[in-house]
């Protein structure tokens, strides 16, 4: 559930224009890909319901660790793959910054970070597939390691954007940071929990969308076709 | 791999976020929501608190941007409106496919 909730403003001028240049790069990155190696049709429909429901559920607080939001980034990930969950989390917080839930400076910085969850939940839940992993178990702890990823990316964005009007040293803002990224990996652990319930309820019933069905010269749901 | 190995590892994968996820929570403040805690946290460092992890009283409730800016059908429209193109896209390739024998590689 890795998010920067700070207002607009928060960082420094060079900072927001670094993080929307590197957020510009990776989402020029991926369209560049995805023009190049072509898509699976069946994917772009899974990237729609994935960022309708990463949408929805990322507006919804709840009451859990004082009050906290969930991404299901990991699961846009696994599902959709790292190409179109990455699109998913840029079109997430430009609409939830559009409603003021996110800045809108830091979409760059934001989409980075949610980015990252789904890119890194994705080769998680592969490589811990070819391990011969069960679906549970390797779902579950690919959602948490991508949302632990984003949440670390998080806390060195702030670390290393600083935070303008706080009067804290260096060393004290990272140790701040680093309680917010570790409440992160507590709520990382009910999001993959419940991502874990949803992917192997869908490899129950439809093991094609996870690429799972024995034959399937597919790479799996990366969205791309080399 | 045997199931104990995997859910051992998950076990222990969990043990350690939920360590870490306990001292973030009484190192920043405390049962706050997310908003206020990254707020407070950020302009006056590490604060200890406590309080209920769980607090099931408040209920599930709307990003507090959405909810005090009165942006409620807004948020209800833009999930409509997302769900139904997802679905329709769904239900076109699901038709498509069917009469092509297989799912087919769309290049921009």
């Amino acid at each position: 559930m890795a998010h920067i909730h700070l207002g607009e403003g928060s960082f420094p001028v060079t900072a927001l224009i670094v993080w929307t240049l590197v957020g510009t790069g990776l989402v020029g990155g991926i369209l560049y890909r995805i023009r190049k190696g072509g898509i699976q049709t069946h994917q772009i429909a899974l990237g729609g319901i994935g960022a309708a429901a990463s949408f929805a559920i990322f507006q919804l607080n709840i009451p859990i660790w004082g009050g906290i939001h969930m991404n299901l980034t990991g699961l846009v990930g696994i599902l959709a793959g790292p190409l179109l969950g990455a699109l998913i989390a840029l079109v997430v917080n430009i609409f939830s910054a559009a409603m003021g839930h996110g800045a809108v400076g830091l979409i760059g910085a934001n989409t980075l970070v949610n980015a990252s969850e789904a890119i890194v939940a994705y080769y998680a839940f592969r490589s811990l597939m070819r391990m011969d992993w069960d679906i549970f178990p390797s779902s579950a702890a690919a959602a948490t390691l991508g949302l632990s990823a984003g949440a670390l990316l998080m806390g060195g964005i702030i670390v290393v954007s600083g935070v303008n009007g706080s009067a804290l040293p260096r060393a004290d803002l990272t140790i701040a940071v680093a309680g917010l990224v570790g409440l992160n990996m507590g709520v990382a652990v009910v999001e993959g929990v419940l991502t874990g319930f949803i992917v192997q309820f869908l490899a129950s019933v439809r093991p094609d969308l996870l690429g799972l069905v024995p034959g399937d010269t597919d790479q799996g749901p990366t969205g791309v076709s080399a | 791999m045997e199931s104990w190995k995997q859910y051992g590892a998950l076990s222990g994968l969990f043990g350690l976020f939920l360590a870490a996820g306990l001292w973030g929570f009484n190192a920043t403040g405390g049962a706050l929501p997310w908003a206020k805690r990254s707020a407070q946290a950020l302009q006056r460092g590490v604060q200890e608190g406590g309080g209920s992890v769980v607090d099931l009283g408040r209920g599930v409730v709307i990003a507090g941007p959405i909810r005090k800016g009165g942006l409620l059908l807004e948020f209800g429209g833009l999930v409509l409106l997302f769900s139904l193109v997802g679905i329709g896209i769904y239900a076109y390739v699901l038709r498509s496919t069917e009469g092509s024998g297989g799912d087919r590689t769309a290049r921009q």
